[in-house]
This record gives structure tokens, C-alpha cells and sequence, in this order.
């Protein structure tokens, strides 16, 4: 780490220090050294460049840039922060896509909706937001939401439009010739999820293929610069349905961060027991869906059974299946009833009881395996050079996870480790979803044991422990938090200026990262 | 003859598919509906890949604008009579996403639904309900909402 922070002030910064244990804060002086910076991160071995996330500060008339890079082999971290001007005609960097891959939809993101030009980006479209609000830059402060949904048929008509305009580009560009044709995966195809596969293909062979994301887009980040920070767990939890315990953990994480305050050892175990159940819900869908995509329902059947057992956890706890807003800055929302850890153990019991079956039927099936072994394969540098993480990055042999590389809430008293594969083929990815399957078990039978000891030697107390007051009113500050979801890492960026509502958020998850390659 | 007919539409209303359109997160708990605990297919409910086939579209919570004209285009494949059931609080006025303004609103009032079920997300056992309800209006051959009005018709998709 010391050498990093060498290596980094021998640049022109206005500061280089540390910050938490694994990383390395740091602000450029001039936006032109950003690419000597990056560079040199990258020889140093920070291969991956995680996010890229301006924040607007309209009253200093600038935008600050954030990147975040990472070693994945030595869990290094390093957090850039540079200027640059706010005026549209003038915000420009450097792009880093050439040099780091993995920055590509980032840029792209960060030049749809803030309108920050990267010079030397490949292709530097608009992205992920609806097409009426191109060119427009939305998230920049002090553009007019409400002026702009006033017309909200016109705004559809442009969408329509678009769609229109792309299909009959295509016609043209393809043309009628042969068997070559445009095909559209998705959006709402039941394996794709809300992604568009743009499948360019001659007959059976498949020429290209361009995704569009965007289909869910909700602006939550500007839904959560207007709540409180109560408020605005509501949109946290809905980044993701599947594993919604996982995000607000993060975010609880970096609004206690700007506070200053430590929550109890019990509410960071209940932590662990909350972020595992969402981890296995999401598992249970995951693994279940694999199948599903093969053309087999009956995993999905088995999976969405155990699932309901562990979501059977969650009401009992928060009343809620799944929109549980059950951890909340602070601790946990709810005091802890002893008698829902029957209901848990239970949930691991029915769990253990079909495990077998879906091991010998569906882990050890030789259709899946001629199928899925050899599809989909990526590599382990891949996996450094797009930045990728969570179940794609460990079937790939990356031991990454934040859960021990970066430990969070109590998984420093649980006793775990990487579960990795080999090959990094789609198969790999099952294989590495059903041993997180088994590692989640473990770790919620530590916890309960954990609790159970804790709460008859008196050292937790089940109905006050649970939270912590945080003030309303958080101070000016800023916060990065990061979480190993079920879906890869999650990480927050947090910017609270002194009002009641934090004033500028960037919530960045990595969709484009993540996601299981189906066979 | 009337009789005949009215066979007919009990038949139809015994086995409504669903095309299987997800816009929004409601989805998973319907998929917890298709599951074994609560198992929607003992009301002959099915989910099925392609609209041509499907009697029911099911708006499952958020609408957003992007995925719009592929909820119309997704309806307008629908044979006659196809019914429309909304699902979550989004698909009524937005839901949490109310404050936001990047989502559709009003997505019941561009494409009427027959039948709406509330919550965040609802229930299994209530989105079943609300499918019920749906077989009520096919099995007394009401025409559905959605040929009847809405902003749908006025849009270009």
C-alpha cells in the first residue's frame, strides 16, 4: 500500500492518503494526468477499473471525477478523484476505455446522463436512459424533471420513433440479401431479464451482437438525492428484487460512514443473517433459471420450494417477502424474535434435505455438462481487464470477494473462504452458485450460533441491541461502501452536502459486469 | 346456440394463458405464483412464450419508459378478447417510484386493466385473486377494458 501511495504522489495531488485498510485516496491536481496516472496503476497491477462516477457540484461550477481501480489479486484499491469544468461545451477527460476495457458502459453511463465528454472513447453513444432524454443530461443539478415529463406523449413519440428509426437503419444496412437478419433477444424474453440483445445473423451464425440496457432505468440515484436517508431506502432495496437485503446493507454502511457511528455486534451479526437469506433467495432463482434457459423446469420448481422456506424467514422477521426494508442506517430495522431462528434452521434443514438431489440430478447431469462446459468461457484475465466480479469472477479462479477482502458487518468472526472454479464456463458458474449455496448454510449456521450464545450469556440483547440512533441531519461528507451481493460487488457512492437529503448519491452497481451466461 | 356459446367462454375462462412479459420486478413473485407452493396452474393458469397464443397480459409493476412500446406491441399480438391484468403499486400510479420521473405513471390509464392488484409487490395468493377475477369477466364474455379505451390507441409503437 505504501508503495501505491508513492507511486501515486510522485504526480502533481492536492492529497494522497488512506482510507479504510485497502485503499488509497487520492486527487489529481490536473485532469490531464489522468492518463499517466492510470497507466501507471495499471503496471503497478490495478488492472481493473471498477466504476467511473462524476458528482456535480453546481455552486464550485465543477464536476469531480471518481474512479475507483482495483488489483483482484492483491486487493488493492485505489480511489482517483480530478476536476474538471461543469460548462457542457468544456467537460472533458480522457477516456480511459482504451486502456481499461471494463470502463466502457461507465463512460458511456456517466456521458448519457451528465454529459461529460470522454475524448478518445471508441464509440461514445448514448446509453441506458430513454431515448427522449438524450442529449439532455438528465442528472446534472437543476435540470427540469417535471417541465420535461409535462409532455409525456410527445416523449413517448421520440421512443417510438427511435425504435422506428433503428429497424429500418437495419433494413437498410442488412438489407434483404440471403439470410442475413436482425434479431432482437429480448427485453422480455424469460431468460434474457431486462436486457435487449441487438443478434446480427446469417442463417445460424450469429455475425454480432450489441446489447441496449436500460429497460428498467428508474433514476433512482435522483429518487434518492430527494428523500431523506430513510426515505431512500426504498429505492435502494429496489435495485434488485432478487437480493434486496444486500443493497441496503451497502448503503446503511455508507450513510453510518458520514455519521461516524458503529452499530451494535449483534445488528452487524443480524446483518449476516439478513444478507445471506437475500444471498440464497437470489441463489435459489439463479440456479433455478440456468435450468430453465436448457429447457428443464423442474430445478426451477425444486428451487422456487426451498426458496419459499428462506422467504418464510423474512416475513416472520419484517412482515415482508421481499420488499423487507429490514436493515436501515443504524442497525437493523426490527428486534429480534428468538424463535425465528427455528424458523431459519428449518429453512437450512429443507435446504439439506433436497441438496442431494439437486447435486446428483442436476450438478452431476451429463447433458448439462456437454451443454455448459465448454460454453461461455472467460478468462481469468478477462475477468481483471473487464473489471468483472461475484460468482463470474470466482468461476474464472479469481479469488475476489468483499465479504473477505474487505470485511463487512460480522463476517469477520465467521469463518469462510473463496469458492472458486476452474474454467470459468458457464458450468463453472453453476458449480460456483451451488457451493456459495452450501458456504450461505454455513455461514447463517455460525451466526445462529453466534446469536443463540450471544443472546443467553446476556451480551446481546435481542429487543434493544438492534439499532442505533443516527441523526436525522448528516453532515457534509462522502462515503464509498462496498458489499458482496449475490450478483457480483455492489458499491456505493455516497456525497452528502449539508441539507437534510443527501444531496448528490451515485449508486453504482455493476449490472454490466455481472450476469450468469446461460448456456 | 346461446348455450354453446356461453360453453365457450367457461372453457376459455378455465385455461387463460398468460404471455410471459416481465417489465418489472412484481415478476418475481409471480414466478413465486407459478411455483410449487402456491402453483397457479391447479386454475389453469400457464405461462406461455408468445403472445399469439396468450389470453392475458399480465403489466407486472413497473413500466418503464423504454419497455413501453414492447408492453403495446406485446397486447396489439394478442387475439381477441385479451385481457389485461395490472400487478404492483407501479402499475397503478408509479409506486415508490412516484417521486421519480423516469417511469411511466399513469401505465393502467395507457393500457386499462381488468383487474388490479395492489401491493409491493402483491402477494402470491393475491395475484391469484386477481387472475380469478379476470376469469370472472372472461366466463360472462365481457369485452376487456383495454379494446374499450385508453391512451394506448392514440400512441405510435
Amino acid at each position: 500500500m505504501e508503495k501505491l501511495k508513492e507511486l501515486i504522489g510522485t504526480f502533481d495531488v492536492a492529497y494522497v492518503e488512506n482510507y479504510k485498510k485497502v485503499w488509497i485516496k487520492a486527487k489529481l491536481n490536473k485532469a490531464s494526468d489522468l492518463l499517466g496516472v492510470a497507466q501507471a496503476l495499471k503496471d503497478e497491477g490495478l488492472k481493473s477499473l471498477v466504476t467511473v462516477s462524476p458528482t456535480d457540484f453546481p455552486e464550485e461550477n465543477k464536476f469531480e471525477m471518481n474512479y475507483f481501480f482495483e488489483d483482484l489479486l492483491t486487493r488493492r484499491n485505489a480511489w482517483i478523484k480530478v476536476d474538471i469544468p461543469r460548462e457542457l461545451d468544456r467537460c472533458e477527460i480522457d477516456s480511459l476505455t482504451p486502456m481499461f476495457p471494463g470502463a466502457n458502459w461507465h463512460e458511456r453511463e456517466a456521458y448519457s446522463v451528465f454529459g461529460v465528454k470522454f475524448t478518445g472513447h471508441p464509440e461514445l453513444e448514448y446509453f441506458l436512459i430513454s431515448q427522449d432524454y438524450y442529449g439532455k443530461f438528465p442528472f446534472r443539478k437543476g435540470f427540469d424533471w417535471k417541465a420535461h415529463e409535462a409532455n409525456l406523449i410527445e416523449n413517448m413519440n421520440t421512443i417510438f420513433e427511435s425504435f422506428e428509426n433503428e429497424h429500418v437503419e437495419n433494413e437498410k444496412r442488412i438489407g434483404h440479401a440471403g439470410s442475413r437478419t436482425m434479431l432482437n433477444w429480448g427485453p422480455t424474453h424469460p431468460a434474457s431479464g431486462p436486457i435487449r440483445l441487438k443478434v446480427e445473423v446469417d442463417g445460424e451464425d450469429i455475425i454480432s451482437v450489441k446489447p441496449d440496457i436500460g429497460y428498467v432505468w428508474r433514476a433512482l440515484e435522483h429518487l434518492v438525492e430527494e428523500k431523506d436517508f430513510i426515505g431512500a431506502l426504498v429505492a435502494l432495496e429496489r435495485i434488485c428484487f432478487m437480493d434486496n437485503t444486500n443493497s441496503m446493507l451497502c448503503y446503511a454502511q455508507a450513510v453510518e460512514e458520514i455519521a461516524g457511528k458503529e452499530i451494535t455486534p449483534f445488528a452487524a451479526m443480524m446483518r449476516v443473517v439478513l444478507g445471506e437469506i437475500g444471498r440464497i433467495v437470489s441463489h435459489l432463482m439463479g440456479m433455478g433459471g440456468f435450468f430453465n434457459n436448457m429447457g428443464l423446469m423442474t430445478l426451477f420448481m425444486w428451487a422456487l420450494d426451498v426458496r419459499e422456506y428462506f422467504l418464510d424467514v423474512l416475513e416472520d422477521y419484517s412482515g415482508a417477502r421481499i420488499a423487507t426494508a429490514s436493515i436501515e442506517p443504524g442497525g437493523v430495522r426490527y428486534p429480534l424474535d428468538v424463535n425465528l431462528l427455528d424458523t431459519l434452521e428449518k429453512a437450512i434443514q429443507k435446504y439439506e434435505d433436497t441438496r442431494t438431489e439437486f447435486y446428483t440430478i442436476f450438478l452431476k447431469n451429463p447433458t448439462m455438462k456437454m451443454r455448459a462446459a465448454k460454453t461461455g468461457i472467460i478468462t481469468a484475465e478477462e475477468v481483471e481487464s473487464f473489471a468483472l466480479c461475484g460468482i463470474v469472477a470466482r468461476a474464472s479462479g479469481v479469488k475476489t470477494d468483499i465479504r473477505l477482502d474487505e470485511p463487512y458487518a460480522a463476517y469477520d468472526k465467521i469463518d469462510m473462504d473463496y469458492m472458486t472454479a476452474e474454467n470459468g464456463s458457464a458450468m463453472n458458474r453453476f458449480e460456483v452458485l451451488f457451493k456459495e449455496m452450501d458456504q450461505s448454510m454455513s455461514i447463517l449456521k455460525q451466526a445462529i450460533a453466534d446469536l443463540r450464545r450471544g443472546i443467553e450469556s446476556g451480551e446481546y440483547d435481542p429487543q434493544k441491541d438492534h439499532m442505533v440512533k443516527i441523526p436525522k441531519k448528516l453532515p457534509a461528507g462522502e462515503a464509498i461502501s462496498r458489499v458482496e451481493w449475490s450478483r457480483g460487488e455492489l458499491m456505493i457512492h455516497l456525497v452528502t452536502q449539508d441539507t437534510i437529503p443527501p444531496e448528490d448519491q451515485s449508486a453504482k452497481r455493476q449490472p454490466y459486469h455481472d450476469g450468469r451466461a446461460p448456456a | 346456440m346461446l348455450k354453446i356459446l356461453d360453453f365457450f367462454d367457461y372453457a376459455k375462462s378455465e385455461s387463460p394463458w398468460m404471455v410471459h412479459f416481465c417489465s418489472g420486478c412484481c415478476s418475481l413473485e409471480m414466478a413465486a405464483a407459478m411455483g410449487p407452493r402456491y402453483d397457479w396452474e391447479r386454475y389453469g393458469y400457464i405461462p406461455t412464450p408468445t403472445p399469439r397464443q396468450a389470453d392475458v397480459l399480465i403489466i407486472t409493476g413497473l413500466v418503464s419508459k423504454k419497455i413501453l412500446p414492447a408492453l403495446l406491441r406485446t397486447f396489439a399480438q394478442m387475439p381477441e378478447p385479451s385481457y389485461v391484468l395490472a400487478i404492483g403499486a407501479c402499475a397503478y400510479d408509479g409506486g415508490p417510484y412516484n417521486d421519480s420521473v423516469a417511469v411511466i405513471k399513469n401505465a393502467t390509464e395507457i393500457l386499462p386493466a381488468d383487474a388490479f392488484v395492489a401491493g409491493c409487490p402483491p402477494k402470491p395468493e393475491a395475484i391469484i385473486t386477481g387472475l380469478e377475477m379476470i376469469k370472472e369477466k372472461i366466463r360472462k364474455g365481457e369485452p376487456s377494458a383495454a379494446s374499450q379505451g385508453g391512451l394506448w390507441k392514440q400512441m405510435k409503437f
